[in-house]
């Protein structure tokens, strides 16, 4: 059966959409009920945590289901039934009509082939072009995708481009037969906050310039706000709320999409008041259970009703174009996740011995290759990642460590807990000089110091019992009996919102936040003075995320212990730092006070930062300071400047010839900016 | 992520008790295992194979080394199911003998080999830089000897110094030798995969030994690797055993033995073939019967495990 396209039809229609895939461990109802309907020329944001069905329905528009997964509902593309095509239309209607953008650039491109010939391919293939016209118009596409150099570009490998360049092209070849349907499943995740924000920009400016409808996918509130016109909000395999964007990051009408709003970290609004997060109690709904005449959210609502467990809601109309699927729409109001506390003042910096002081912390890497493998000279100069930091850490207070991926974050935490040995400068705990390797440092030094990391999977041993890693660090430092530390570690499950009886359970059986919490039991285990959290929050569902990051600062309300807190995303680092450090290619671009440094006068690279990251707020203005390619890897000393190769506010050579001063920021020493600028300058350039 | 909640209500019970848990995990191994056609084939073949060599003392005709020098040369007969050598020695009773022997040797050199090779493999992964650098050069060393060539001078060598010991812990100590090299080089790939894990790194701040963390922490992780590793290495272990006793190597007369059955009546295969074709077809069975078990075990390792999915 042959459809052809009706151009009345709505562009993509999907109408009670329902996807089960079969697994050897029992069924899985990825996507319950969804409907959506995308028109030409408009952006939907599909938007939800991890598991709720976004890229189900995603591949599912493209067709793109295996087997095993039983479709239900229907998925209409210009009025074709998308289910009941055979594989050679699918095949027509993808390149042609449809294109599909995957969130890692690097996997969507054939490693061996010149990107040029990637794009050339498909428009050989499906517009029949002739090599010469598809080289053109090759060109023209990498043009329109902003990137520089078009017509050379082409003859690259994907290996010798940088990933936001890669995902450019990967954009380039999703535009080249002009689709009418573009599918973006998470197109930015992969990419640092100053690469997002220029693909960001890319897609808002393609959005008006090619008329097609547009789908874009993300876990990110802040993304899906910048770009989309109407946003769908899914949870558990439903579509619980959809509506404009405006309308729905204003007036909010379904409690998830409420609290998923709350827990995203805010700027501090215009009287300065800080507020403490909210959170969303519980987890992300199981796939594995059966359907139910219930509301599936009702578990983790503080709206529930005793009809909400009997009723599975309809879709309501809220007005003005907006649908919701909660029998207590009207209720839903700014407060319901809990009051907005206003967030404790900490005690300023105290004048006495810091916990952690860092001196001239250095750290090469490799080098280590020698002339005739394992003697001789080195074969080349090591890689500079980290380069004279200075840091300290008060008790009670946390610092904050930001840059993008390469900037040395993760290496200045490896050498601040001794995972590596650094190559130079002092550090110093509670005054008292510590080794560079951790198996160096006494057992004291140890158990003060504890380390949190980002992949929650990966910390703890998939092989042991969660009880294995609590108990093991409580034995160590803690010197406790068997007995005891089987006590202590139940009550330290529960300190952590975990119950005792997860001891038992192998980690495969606990979800990411869960595996989190625990990584955090064993890191309080003995009181730390100091605990390093490498992206501790990064791999974790918003919901998560914002309970995580509560039971950091409630424990160091509690029991006064500080934090090194290394993060990528400045909304995090704004609401967690007392002091915040800004690197740059393992240099020191700014350090300072929190409220200094995310002022004004700040380093320009901060100031790029800051206008990268990406804000839950449709009505927020746009920045346009953006910053192009990643950070450079280093085997010999800069000359000038560390960031005058990237810097957008460069002032001419002395940036390339001389080394930046060390000015002192406005409010005092206690804040530092690396920069030729002077700060009155940068203040009056930057307001 | 909320599936594994639920998957942990009903295993919580389970995973209380350590022992529980391990015939659980037996058991579900063995689902696995027969989930597969090919598992279940080998597994089959692999049982009969078992069974038969450990009652075969009980269930042989006859002694295995009795001469009945009336019925030499005989073709099968109701007394004789296989017939009987040039000695008029039962060959069915002396194939159901010749198993017990060679399982028994083989199974123990490789146990013995994947220890090796574990211990070194882990040791030389974990360590990294120079001394994996050095270990590693000299399991290339090891390598480049021919395993049979090996074998000849252990032999040679063994049989002067050690003249007491018996035969066949010279060849498991053989097969020992010559397994430990290529299963360190895999067991090693497999411990570098699981070291930069953050659980290792969160086990060296703990500051713990670095002995507890290479086997208590790592080696758990590398085990599905080292027993798929084993399954495939028995079978070459057969292989080594029979040829070296085709060789006249292993294990002496008048001690049945499979490879020295074949190279003894090859000459009178015209008369009486079944005499060394039946050690061969034994031989050949168990071979493939193991290489189906391992095939059966390393499709089965692809399924995911619980979790994985999330």
């Amino acid at each position: 059966m042959t459809q052809t396209p009706n151009s009345e039809a709505p562009l993509m229609q999907v109408e009670d959409l329902a996807v089960t895939f079969y697994t050897p461990r029992g069924a899985f109802r990825a996507v319950r009920q969804a409907s959506l309907e995308i028109a030409r020329g408009e952006v939907l944001g599909l938007v939800g945590e991890s598991g709720c069905g976004k890229s189900t329905v995603a591949f599912a528009m493209m067709g793109y289901l295996p087997g095993t997964a039983q479709v239900e509902g229907a998925v209409r593309f210009e009025g074709m039934d998308i289910t009941a095509m055979s594989d050679a239309e699918l095949r027509q209607m993808r390149g042609n009509h449809m294109a599909m953008v995957y969130q890692d650039p690097v996997t969507s491109l054939n490693p061996s082939m010149r990107v040029g010939r990637q794009v050339e391919e498909a428009l050989v293939y499906h517009l029949d072009m002739t090599a010469d016209q598809a080289r053109d118009r090759a060109v023209d596409l990498f043009e329109s995708v902003g990137l520089a150099d078009p017509g050379r570009i082409g003859r690259r490998y994907p290996h010798q481009l940088s990933g936001g360049m890669q995902q450019r092209v990967v954009i380039a070849m999703a535009l080249a037969c002009e689709p009418h349907l573009l599918i973006m499943d998470e197109p930015t995740t992969g990419l640092d906050v100053t690469t997002e924000a220029t693909i960001l920009d890319l897609i808002v400016e393609l959005k008006d310039r090619v008329n097609a409808g547009i789908l874009f996918v993300s876990h990110n509130l802040g993304v899906i706000s910048r770009v989309a016109d109407r946003v769908a909000v899914m949870y558990a395999g439903e579509v619980v709320e959809q509506a404009a964007v405006r309308d729905l990051f204003k007036g909010s009408r379904h409690p998830y999409t409420a609290g998923l709003l709350s827990c995203v970290p805010q700027p501090p609004g215009d009287d300065g008041v800080e507020h403490q997060l909210s959170s969303i109690p519980g987890a992300v709904f199981d796939a594995q259970v059966e359907q139910s005449e219930s509301c599936l959210f009702a578990p983790r609502c503080p709206l529930a009703q005793d009809d909400c467990a009997s009723v599975s809601p309809p879709m309501l109309d809220a007005g003005d174009d907006h649908a919701v699927k909660c029998l207590h729409h009207e209720n839903v109001k700014p407060g319901i996740w809990g009051d907005l506390l206003e967030r404790q003042q900490k005690p300023d910096q105290d004048g006495g011995v810091p916990v952690l002081n860092a001196k001239g912390l250095r750290k090469f890497y490799g080098g280590g290759r020698k002339k005739w493998i394992l003697f001789g000279p080195s074969v080349r100069q090591p890689v500079r990642a980290l380069v004279d930091v200075d840091m300290r850490v008060g008790s009670g207070r946390t610092l904050g460590i930001v840059g993008e991926s390469g900037s040395g974050k993760s290496t200045a935490a490896r050498a601040i807990v001794g995972l590596i040995p650094r190559n130079g400068g002092s550090l110093e705990l509670h005054g008292e000089s510590l080794d560079s390797h951790v198996h160096e440092r006494t057992e004291e030094q140890r158990s003060a110091m504890r380390m949190v990391f980002q992949n929650p999977t990966a910390s703890l041993n998939p092989k042991l019992p969660i009880r294995h890693a609590i108990v093991r660090a409580l034995r160590k430092f803690a010197g406790l009996s068997h007995a005891e530390s089987n006590e202590r570690a139940e009550e330290l499950l529960e300190s952590v919102g975990l119950d005792p009886s997860f001891l038992d359970r192998q980690p495969s059986e606990l979800s990411g936040g869960q595996q989190q919490r625990v990584a955090l039991a064993s890191a309080f285990a003995a009181n730390p003075d100091l605990v390093v959290a490498d992206e501790a929050v990064s791999a974790l569902d918003v919901s998560v995320q914002a309970q995580v990051l509560n039971l950091l600062e409630n424990h160091q309300r509690e029991t006064g212990n500080a934090y090194v807190f290394i993060t990528h995303d400045l909304g995090v680092v704004r609401y967690v730092s007392d002091d915040i450090l800004v690197l740059y290619a393992g240099h020191v671009a700014e350090y300072g006070p929190s409220p200094d440094v995310l002022s004004a006068p700040s380093h320009p690279y901060t100031e790029a930062l800051l206008s990268a990251a990406p804000i839950p707020d449709p009505d927020a203005e746009p920045t346009h300071i953006r910053l192009e390619g990643s950070v450079p890897t280093l085997r010999a000393a800069f000359e000038g400047c560390f960031f005058a190769g990237r810097c957008p506010r460069k002032l001419g050579d002395i940036c390339d010839h001389t080394p930046p001063p060390q000015q002192t920021g406005l409010n005092g020493d206690g804040h530092v900016i690396n920069c030729h600028i002077p700060v009155e300058e940068l203040e009056a350039i930057q307001r | 992520m909320a599936a594994a909640d639920h998957t942990a209500a009903r295993d919580v019970s389970a995973s209380a008790n350590p022992l529980l848990r391990f015939a659980s995990s037996a058991r579900s191994a063995l689902t696995l295992i027969l989930r597969t056609t090919t598992g279940r084939v080998g597994f089959t073949i692999v049982m009969v194979h078992l069974t038969l060599a450990v009652i075969g003392p009980w269930i042989t005709p006859y002694t295995p080394t009795d001469f009945h020098l009336d019925d030499r040369f005989s073709a099968p007969t109701a007394a004789y199911w296989l017939g009987t050598d040039e000695f008029g020695r039962d060959v069915l009773s002396r194939v159901l003998a010749g198993a017990r022997s060679i399982i028994w040797i083989a199974t123990v050199g490789t146990v013995l080999g994947v220890t090796l090779g574990t211990i070194v493999g882990v040791t030389s992964g974990y360590a990294g830089g120079k001394i994996d650098q050095i270990i590693m050069r000299i399991v290339d060393w090891l390598l480049a000897i021919p395993s049979l060539l090996l074998a000849i001078l252990v032999i040679n060598m063994a049989t002067q110094r050690f003249s007491g010991v018996d035969d066949s812990w010279i060849i498991i100590g053989i097969i020992g030798i010559s397994f430990m090299p290529n299963n360190s080089r895999v067991i090693r790939s497999a411990t570098l995969a699981v070291k930069p894990l953050e659980f290792v790194e969160s086990a060296r701040l703990r500051g713990e030994p670095t002995p507890y963390i290479m086997f208590r922490e790592i080696l758990p992780n590398v085990l599905p690797v080292v027993a798929v590793e084993a399954a495939i290495r028995i079978s070459f272990a057969l292989l080594l055993t029979a040829g070296l006793g085709f060789l006249g190597l292993g294990v002496q007369e008048p001690t049945p033995d499979w490879g020295l059955m074949v190279a003894e009546n090859a000459k009178h295969l015209s008369t009486v073939p079944l005499s060394a074709l039946a050690p061969g077809f034994a031989m050949a069975s168990l071979v493939v019967g193991i290489n189906l078990l391992a095939d059966g075990i390393r499709q089965a390792q692809n399924i995911p495990e619980t979790g994985d999915s999330r």
